[in-house]
């Protein structure tokens, strides 16, 4: 147990714990630590201090009732969060669980969720939450620590195999849990870790009484099926399951026993129902927006958007441009050490692509303006770097924008020994260089950029040879056998922050596509990022830590392991009725305030 | 022959002529670029000036794009006459102008010419599908009818076989197999060999019965009985009998393999850019937003239906007078 | 009786040839369901690796097919990987959509193409012939899939037909004599596009057969006698020309799992298509399977029905 004293100097120290002064700008906010305490202190009967304990949001008040539809592509394949990996399961999920620090979205900043307040230690290792005492799950049943620690615990089972397992793995070592007492645990992480609260965000916390048993008889991955029933499902969230029909629909009732309120005292969720009716594809989605029948539309594409906009003031939807989003769209090249079995044209491809000239060249050669133009339409920016312009706080600004120049590409390549002869580029050897860019089928808007940089290429004398493929296959070949040249990828920060990203940046890491998994650096400039990343996460300061990621951006602007092409923006719709929508750039864009949207004329919206 | 079936023939030709000699009658190549000119309308040749004047040459005028609106007008103070005959294509018009018959695509790749030299992907991938079907089929059938028993039973069996199959995915398994330096043409040939092999069941059947009537008849009876081998009584008796039966089937499956073709591409399995394919530009013209606005990328489907329907009128035809040649012998 | 036995036996090899030949079929491409999980770099190889072991996917072949063997006959069809349950539920769950569609469509096709078919039959040579036989091939020659698009996009400009799925929201609160409506709204748009499909088809066949049988002689011999034309088409001409036919509709019978399932993704359709589609991307294999084996099954037994109906009908046809 820490002493008051020692709880209120560190939890200022640490800038991002500054909750109090996020109660400007419509956010929710969590009660100031003073008020808490003295309220504790003061002799209150049981009721207030548990109303006490609940979020106030400073959001204006809205109407209750009414019905929101939302379509997706993709339908839920399970409610059990802690197995689930595809989209349309966590898009249900988020809304009917809670979890014990969240970022909110709108400011990009973590805030108190279930855990009303916590405090660091002074070397950032261990983490003591504080949580929001009175909360019950949907189902009435009361909320506290146990509940916390048994989430944890079948996060880490083996028997789960739980994805969420390794993002809680810090350096190959699991995050502890301590119970400290009925609301109150405790967390040691292996290593330091910098805003480490933002690992918190989506760990949502299950209910102890519901799946204890299914988890001691080693069957807790089966748990919670689709054919579970609602009755049997419980959560934190504002929503709780009311049906879910096969092929169609699932349908979220509001959760009477939410923790939080708003400013006028009202127990929030707004909303009496959502229901996420599946599309099946991106037309059928666009079609029902148009048509009325869904009321929010998450993520068009630009050519969507361009149809969806001219019809906005007569259907009575609104459409926005949230602009630079957090995605990139790269061109990632194999510059591992091929296995034996691999064929000599494979090989002899890579060895062209080895050349740093070469891949400085074909950045040089590509238009991001005519890709950006065509394929987006105009919604989206160009890359200069592998992190996106949405990431205002951590983009190195001092890269120099790209543009495209096929003398800068030619002047490049002769220097290093490349000849064109007859329109052909041919390497020192008297090689015709060439090589192949895998593209995915799902999805168009890639496969448009790379038919694009086919075309750019030809100007240097390069043939590329545009090769798709369904999904699993490129991550067969891209994660497993190493069998590919070039492809074309992309990378989504959930979060502003470097540290989700490290896997992609350690020569070590999983996701460091070009030479994934390396014992040790396969290059001086990858040692240096090396160096670099490890000393950012632990760095407490944002100062520090911006000037070491922004080294790391020139290093990877330098050398080119993967071209950074553009960055689409974020493009969303909603009905105009539709209160307090205020869409983001962070997922999920549209609902992650589901909890405070409302219907401005009662009656609209819910058929 | 029907005059029907005189024009249909004619339609046939002349299309197959067309598109085998697109080098000659597209405008531009197909994978020409004109990125200025991303979703461009189809231009309008015109034969009268702003003044009312006629000019026995066509002309189109100057095409600007409005952004951000991203539509085109024509600007009345560039006139281009078209050309004929311009460095070894029919016609065309010179640069700056441009001569977009059925608009352009995303990338302003001139959909017309790549209507020309897409049909020869998908008419080349119904030919050679047929062409695998049927000689596996008249193989299978032939045999299955001649000497029947376990021969006939096995491969009538094997053929349910393969009419059961998940070929989509043997499809999907197939292309993700193939190494990264096939060219995309001899990827999609290899698609289009599949295809075609799994389509030699129906064909077959339909010649096993011929074979049988066939095998019955007078000639065979005859030329067992001085002692012809099978292999001579197969190649010079039930063969021609069956030829009717080829050809008509012939005619209905090219339709059917070019429609094949089109579906793979909507499933992501056609040739690969730049490539052009009636499937593959379909399959972009498809999307809601392409129909909405862009309706002339569907250009393909108005070469494709005429196609078709030629065929249909020609298999229509030959079922026709097989039946009435099948009337007269009984 | 016997005979019908045998082909059921016949049909349950042929069952098993199928599922053995898809499972080395799944084996060729590269990948499994887990690769795309690989793709996301913060999940490590150790979680993936102990997930493809505990879905036993590095097993051998001959080990898998057998577990999966095993699980067909308890009735589970294998355990899908995407859903975390037994695939044969799953299937069961979807096929009423599928069927409710099919059927639908298949119902209207025949009870369309059958008076088209004798009308156009008996009008030949005339120019309502050859406007039909336009008509029909034009529709025959068009894209299946095309065709649903730009009825999707009318629908949608126009207003009058929901823009897919199965049921409006909220239909659970409607009264019942709604709810049929409700599902009548949204049948017309799939059912439309397999009918145009499909009735060209059937109705070039059965003025095919009526057309034959209508130049019999015993035809002409009963016109002779002063059969009434009605009589005449019912009594005396469809049964002789019902032969094809039969054949046809064990055909189309046995489509009834496979022909829409392309229509249903496009639609918005809650029936077997999406799943399996899903299914054949994410590398599911058990649904994949699944689906498959059902869909060959009803074309099985499609044929089967198809041959016992011409064996009762046609006097004609005398098993060997």
């Amino acid at each position: 147990m820490e002493p008051t004293s020692t709880l209120v100097s560190i939890a200022f120290a640490h800038n991002e714990l500054n909750y109090s002064e996020q109660a400007m700008g419509g956010t929710c906010s969590g009660v100031p630590h003073i008020v808490a305490a003295i309220g504790l202190v003061a002799a209150l009967p049981f009721s207030a201090a548990e109303q006490d304990d609940r979020l106030h949001c400073a959001t204006p008040p809205g109407i209750s009732g009414g019905r929101l539809v939302s379509v997706s592509r993709f339908e839920p394949r399970t409610l059990n969060w802690v197995v689930a990996s595809d989209m349309g399961s966590r898009e249900v999920l988020q809304f009917l669980m809670a979890d014990l620090i969240h970022i909110n979205r709108d400011t990009q900043k973590p805030e108190p969720a279930l855990a009303r307040s916590w405090t660091v230690s002074a070397d950032g290792r261990h983490w003591v939450l504080d949580l929001r005492r009175g909360l019950q799950f949907s189902d009435g049943h009361p909320f506290d620590a146990d509940d916390v620690l048994f989430t944890f615990q079948v996060i880490f089972d083996e028997r789960s195999h739980s994805p969420q397992r390794d993002l809680l793995t810090l350096e190959g070592k699991p995050i502890a849990v301590r119970k400290l007492g009925q609301y109150r645990v405790a967390f040691d992480l292996p290593v330091a870790r910098a805003v480490a609260d933002r690992l918190f965000d989506r760990v949502y916390i299950l209910p102890r009484h519901k799946l204890e048993a299914a988890c001691k008889a080693g069957r807790i991955a089966a748990a919670w099926s689709l054919s579970t029933p609602p009755s049997e499902i419980a959560g934190l969230g504002p929503f709780r399951l009311k049906s879910y029909t096969a092929g169609q629909q699932t349908t979220l009732e509001r959760n009477p026993h939410y923790w939080k309120i708003d400013a006028a005292g009202r127990v929030l969720p707004y909303l009496d129902e959502v229901t996420f009716v599946v599309g099946g594809s991106e037309d059928n989605q666009v079609l029902r927006f148009q048509n009325g029948e869904s009321d929010v539309i998450n993520r068009v594409s630009a050519k969507d958007y361009a149809v969806l906009e001219a019809g906005q003031s007569r259907r009575g939807y609104e459409l926005r441009d949230l602009g630079a989003s957090m995605e990139v769209a790269v061109l990632v090249f194999n510059l591992s050490d091929l296995p034996a079995s691999t064929s000599p044209e494979l090989r002899l491809h890579q060895s062209f692509l080895r050349h740093k000239s070469l891949r400085q060249a074909i950045s040089a050669a590509i238009d991001r303006a005519a890709i950006v133009r065509l394929v987006y339409r105009g919604r989206a920016t160009a890359l200069a770097g592998p992190v996106p312009p949405g990431n205002h706080e951590w983009l190195n600004t001092r890269l120099p924008s790209p543009v495209r120049s096929l003398d800068r590409a030619r002047q490049l390549l002769t220097a290093d020994g490349f000849q064109f002869r007859n329109g052909q580029l041919f390497d020192r050897a008297g090689k015709p260089v060439e090589f192949s860019i895998l593209v995915s089928n799902s999805t168009p808007e890639r496969q448009q950029v790379a038919t694009m940089i086919q075309d750019d290429l030809k100007p240097l004398g390069i043939r590329v040879n545009l090769v798709p493929m369904d999904f699993p296959s490129i991550g067969e070949r891209l994660t497993r056998t190493r069998q590919f040249e070039a492809a074309m990828a992309g990378f989504a920060t959930p979060d502003a922050d470097p540290n989700p990203d490290l896997a992609i940046y350690l020569s070590s890491g999983g996701n460091h596509l070009w030479n994934p998994s390396q014992k040790s650096p396969a290059s001086p400039w990858e040692a240096e990022i090396d160096d670099l990343m490890r000393r950012q996460q632990v760095e407490l300061k944002y100062g520090e830590r911006k000037r070491l990621f922004d080294r790391v951006q020139e290093i990877m602007a330098q050398n080119l392991p993967m071209i950074p092409l553009v960055s689409p923006n974020i493009l969303v719709g909603a009905k105009r009725n539709l209160g307090n929508f205020r869409p983001s750039l962070l997922e999920p864009h549209t609902l992650w305030n589901l909890d405070q949207l409302y219907w401005r004329s009662p009656g609209a919206g819910g058929r | 022959m029907t005059r029907r079936v005189r024009i249909a023939a004619g339609v046939l030709f002349a299309l197959h002529a067309v598109v085998l000699l697109a080098g000659f009658f597209a405008p531009y190549d197909y994978d020409e670029q004109h990125r200025d000119y991303p979703y461009a309308p189809p231009t309008r040749v015109r034969m009268f000036d702003p003044q009312g004047r006629f000019h026995l040459r066509p002309f189109v005028y100057g095409s600007v794009q409005k952004l951000p609106s991203g539509e085109y007008r024509e600007d009345h103070s560039r006139i281009y006459p078209v050309r004929f005959f311009p460095d070894g294509r029919l016609f065309g018009v010179a640069d700056p102008g441009v001569l977009f018959l059925c608009g352009t695509d995303g990338f302003g790749r001139d959909v017309f010419s790549r209507v020309l030299y897409g049909g020869r992907i998908s008419i080349l991938s119904g030919l050679l599908a047929t062409l695998i079907a049927l000689t596996l089929g008249t193989i299978a059938g032939t045999l299955a009818g001649f000497y029947g028993g376990w021969m006939d039973r096995v491969l009538m069996r094997t053929g349910e076989l393969f009419l059961a199959l998940p070929w989509l995915y043997l499809l999907l398994g197939i292309r993700a197999m193939l190494p990264l330096h096939i060219q995309p043409g001899q990827a999609f040939a290899l698609v289009v060999v599949v295809i075609g092999t799994m389509g030699w069941v129906r064909p077959a059947r339909l010649i096993r019965g011929m074979t049988l009537t066939a095998r019955e008849s007078a000639y065979v009876l005859a030329a067992r009985g001085f002692g012809a081998s099978s292999v001579y009584v197969i190649r010079r008796h039930i063969l021609p009998m069956t030829w009717s039966v080829i050809l008509t089937q012939a005619t209905i499956l090219i339709p059917q393999f070019i429609r094949a073709e089109v579906t793979l591409s909507f499933l992501g399995l056609g040739i690969a850019e730049p490539m052009p394919s009636w499937g593959n530009m379909l399959a972009e013209a498809r999307q809601y937003f392409a129909i909405v606005s862009h309706s002339w990328m569907l250009a393909p489907g108005f070469a494709l239906i005429p196609l078709l329907l030629g065929y249909l009128v020609l298999a229509d035809s030959l079922l026709a007078a097989g039946a009435s040649d099948a009337n007269q012998d009984s | 009786m016997k005979y019908a036995l045998r082909r059921l036996l016949h049909g349950v090899v042929l069952l098993v040839g199928i599922s053995m030949a898809s499972f080395v079929f799944a084996d060729l491409a590269p990948g499994d369901y887990f690769s795309a999980l690989e793709q996301d770099g913060r999940v490590s190889r150790e979680l993936i690796g102990g997930l493809r072991s505990e879905a036993g996917l590095d097993r051998p072949l001959p080990v898998r097919y057998a577990a999966w063997l095993a699980s067909v006959v308890r009735g589970n069809f294998g355990y899908s990987l995407a859903y975390r349950t037994a695939a044969g539920p799953l299937i069961r769950e979807r096929i009423g959509g599928t069927l409710l569609l099919t059927g639908t469509a298949t119902i209207c096709a025949w009870l369309l193409a059958i008076p088209l078919g004798i009308y156009h039959a008996r009008r030949r040579g005339s120019w309502q012939d050859h406007a039909l036989k336009l008509a029909a091939a034009i529709l025959l020659a068009t894209p299946e899939l095309l065709l649903a698009i730009v009825l999707l996009v009318l629908a949608v400009q126009t207003g009058w037909l929901p823009a897919g799925g199965m049921h409006s929201t909220g239909w659970e609160s409607l009264s019942a004599v709604e709810r049929f409506r409700d599902t009548l709204r949204h049948l017309v748009l799939p059912v439309a596009v397999l009918l145009l499909g499909m009735l060209p088809v059937l109705q070039r066949h059965v003025r095919a057969a009526i057309a034959e049988t209508l130049d019999a002689p015993f035809v002409l011999a009963a016109r002779a006698q002063g059969i009434p034309q009605r009589r005449l088409l019912f009594r005396h001409v469809l049964p002789a020309a019902i032969n094809p036919l039969i054949s046809l509709f064990g055909f189309s019978l046995g489509s009834l799992l496979s022909a829409s399932l392309l229509v249903e993704v496009l639609v918005g359709w809650p029936g077997l298509g999406p799943l399996f589609l899903d299914a054949v991307i994410a590398r599911d294999f058990a649904i994949v399977l699944g689906v498959v084996l059902i869909s060959a099954a009803t074309l099985i037994v499609g044929n089967l029905v198809a041959d016992l109906l011409l064996y009762r009908a046609d006097p004609r046809i005398r098993i060997r």
